[in-house]
C-alpha cells in the first residue's frame, strides 16, 4: 500500500488527466486504474476538479458557431445513415411521377393552345377574304371613278377648246320635233363625237338603232351608231370624218346601213 | 446570454446519445460543453476566429471518433478537452499560425489569459472563480500553463526555469487545491 501511496502522490496521474505522458506511461496507468480501485478514484478526483476549472473559466462561443457546429456533425450522420438511398430513391420515383404529370398537363395546355390558334387562323383567314374582296370592290371602284373622271376631263377639255372643237346641235325633224343632240367635231383631228348628256331621242327599239352620218360634198358618211338608251354622261367616239359640212341622225335597223333611210331622219345640223 | 434551451444529459446518457449519432446528441455535447472546450482553445490560440474554427474541428473529430472512447480509462470531458487541446497545441505549431501570432513573454500570456472575457456564467460553477483564485499564484501559473496555454510540464520546466520535480509538485499541489475548492 506504501508503493501504492508514493503512486498516487508521484504527480504521474495529473499528467495522464492532462494528456502529457507517453504512451507507455499512459498503458501503465490505465493498468493501474484497471487494477487498482483507488487509483481510478484518485483519477476521477483529478479529472473532477480539472473538468470544473475548465467550467469556471468557460468563454461561451457565439450563437452562430452553434448551428454550425451542430449542422457539421449532423452533415456526416445524414450522410452515414443508410436510409438516404433509399429517401433518395423515394424522391426519384416521386419525380417521375410529377414530371408524368407535368407532361400530361403541358401536353393539354398545349392542345387547347393549338386549338385557340387554329380557330384564330380561320377567322383571319376569313377577314383576309373579305377584305380582299372589299379592296378589289374599292380598286374597280376606282378604276371605274378614274374612267368617268377622264370622261369628264375630254368633256371639259372639248367644251374649253372652242378653237379645236366645233360644236354642232342638232335639231329635231317634223319626225321627232322633240329631239336634239351635240356633236363635237375637230376638222384638224378629223374626230367626232356626240355628247351623251345632250342626247335627246324617242327611245330605240330592239331592232333599231340610231346611226349619225356626216354630209360631206352632199353625200352622207356613216360615222357609227348608238342607243338613245346609252349612258347619258360623257362623250362617245365616233368613228372619224374629214370635211364634214352637216351631220344627220336616221333610225336605221339594228348595227346600222350602208345608206341612211331618208325617210327615217330625226335629226340634222349644219356646221 | 438569451438562446434556445440548452439541452443537459448525464454523462453515460450523453456517451449513449453520441455514439448512436443522434442530433439531439450533438446539440447536448454542444450545450454542455462547447464553452469550457473554447475556453480551453481561445486560451491556446488568443484568435476568435480560429479558435471558432477549432471548436468546430475538435467536435466533429469527437462525434466521429466516439467509438475510440472508453469509459474505463477516464471520464468524457478529459477525453474531449485532450483532443480540443491537442488540435490546438497543433494549429499553434503549424507555419502559417506562428507567422501570424506574435510572441508574448510569459507574464503577459497569464494574464492575458483571464482579462477581457466575460466567462460563461454557469450555476454550477457560480462563485467558482473567486474560489480558484485562491490558489497560490505559483501554482495557478504553471497549472495555466500547462491546462490553458498547452505546454507539457517539460516545457513549462523550461519556461519558468523550474526542475521538473518542483513542477509536477505544484501542479499536483494547485490541483489538489482545486479538489478541496470543488468537492
Amino acid at each position: 500500500m506504501k508503493d501504492l501511496k508514493t503512486y498516487l502522490e508521484s504527480g504521474i496521474l495529473e499528467l495522464y488527466v492532462l494528456g502529457d505522458l507517453s504512451s507507455e506511461e499512459v498503458r501503465e496507468v490505465e493498468d493501474a486504474i484497471a487494477q487498482y480501485p483507488d487509483v481510478r478514484s484518485e483519477v476521477e478526483a483529478i479529472e473532477k476538479a480539472l473538468q470544473a476549472y475548465a467550467l469556471s473559466n468557460a468563454i461561451q462561443p457565439s450563437d452562430a458557431v452553434r448551428n454550425r457546429v451542430i449542422n457539421s456533425i449532423g452533415g456526416s450522420e445524414v450522410s452515414e445513415t443508410p436510409i438516404v438511398p433509399l429517401r433518395s430513391a423515394g424522391t426519384a420515383s416521386n419525380f417521375y411521377k410529377y414530371a408524368f404529370a407535368a407532361s400530361v398537363a403541358l401536353l393539354l395546355v398545349s392542345v387547347i393552345l393549338l386549338i385557340n390558334l387554329n380557330n384564330r387562323l380561320k377567322e383571319s383567314n376569313t377577314q383576309l377574304a373579305v377584305l380582299q374582296t372589299e379592296n378589289q370592290q374599292y380598286s374597280s371602284r376606282v378604276n371605274f371613278m378614274n374612267q368617268e373622271l377622264e370622261d369628264s376631263k375630254k368633256f371639259l377639255q372639248i367644251y374649253q377648246q372652242p378653237a379645236q372643237y366645233k360644236l354642232v346641235s342638232l335639231k329635231g325633224t317634223p319626225k321627232a320635233p322633240a329631239a336634239s343632240l351635240t356633236v363635237a367635231f375637230s376638222p384638224a383631228k378629223e374626230e367626232v363625237m356626240i355628247d351623251l348628256s345632250s342626247l335627246k331621242m324617242p327611245s330605240n327599239d330592239e331592232e333599231h338603232q340610231y346611226q349619225l352620218w356626216a354630209l360631206v360634198d352632199g353625200k352622207p358618211v356613216d360615222l357609227g351608231v348608238f342607243d338613245s338608251t346609252d349612258d347619258h354622261s360623257g362623250m362617245k367616239r365616233m368613228k372619224s370624218v374629214k370635211g364634214a359640212q352637216a351631220f344627220a341622225v336616221t333610225l336605221e335597223p339594228k348595227g346600222g346601213s350602208v345608206n341612211p333611210t331618208m325617210e327615217q331622219m330625226m335629226a340634222i345640223g349644219n356646221i | 446570454m438569451s438562446r434556445i434551451s440548452k439541452i443537459s444529459l448525464s454523462e453515460p446518457e450523453l456517451v449513449q446519445a453520441i455514439r448512436t449519432r443522434d442530433r439531439k446528441g450533438a446539440e447536448a455535447l454542444y450545450d454542455m460543453y462547447s464553452a469550457a472546450l473554447y475556453g480551453v482553445i481561445y486560451r491556446i490560440i488568443q484568435h476568435e476566429e480560429i479558435a471558432e474554427d477549432l471548436l468546430q474541428e475538435a467536435f466533429v473529430k469527437i462525434w466521429n471518433s466516439a467509438a475510440s472512447y472508453d469509459e474505463s480509462k477516464g471520464r468524457l470531458f478529459t477525453w474531449m478537452v485532450n483532443i480540443a487541446r491537442n488540435l490546438s497545441i497543433d494549429k499553434t505549431r503549424s507555419k502559417d499560425f506562428r507567422n501570424h501570432s506574435k510572441t508574448e513573454d510569459i507574464e503577459n500570456i497569464v494574464l492575458s489569459v483571464d482579462k477581457g472575457f466575460t466567462t460563461s456564467i454557469n450555476p454550477e460553477t457560480l462563485g467558482l472563480k473567486e474560489l480558484v483564485n485562491k490558489l497560490n499564484p505559483d501554482q495557478k501559473a504553471i497549472l495555466d500553463l500547462v491546462y490553458f496555454r498547452g505546454f507539457t510540464h517539460v516545457e513549462a520546466a523550461e519556461e519558468l526555469n523550474l526542475p521538473l520535480g518542483t513542477v509536477k509538485t505544484r501542479l499536483r499541489n494547485a490541483i489538489i487545491t482545486l479538489r478541496k475548492v470543488f468537492n
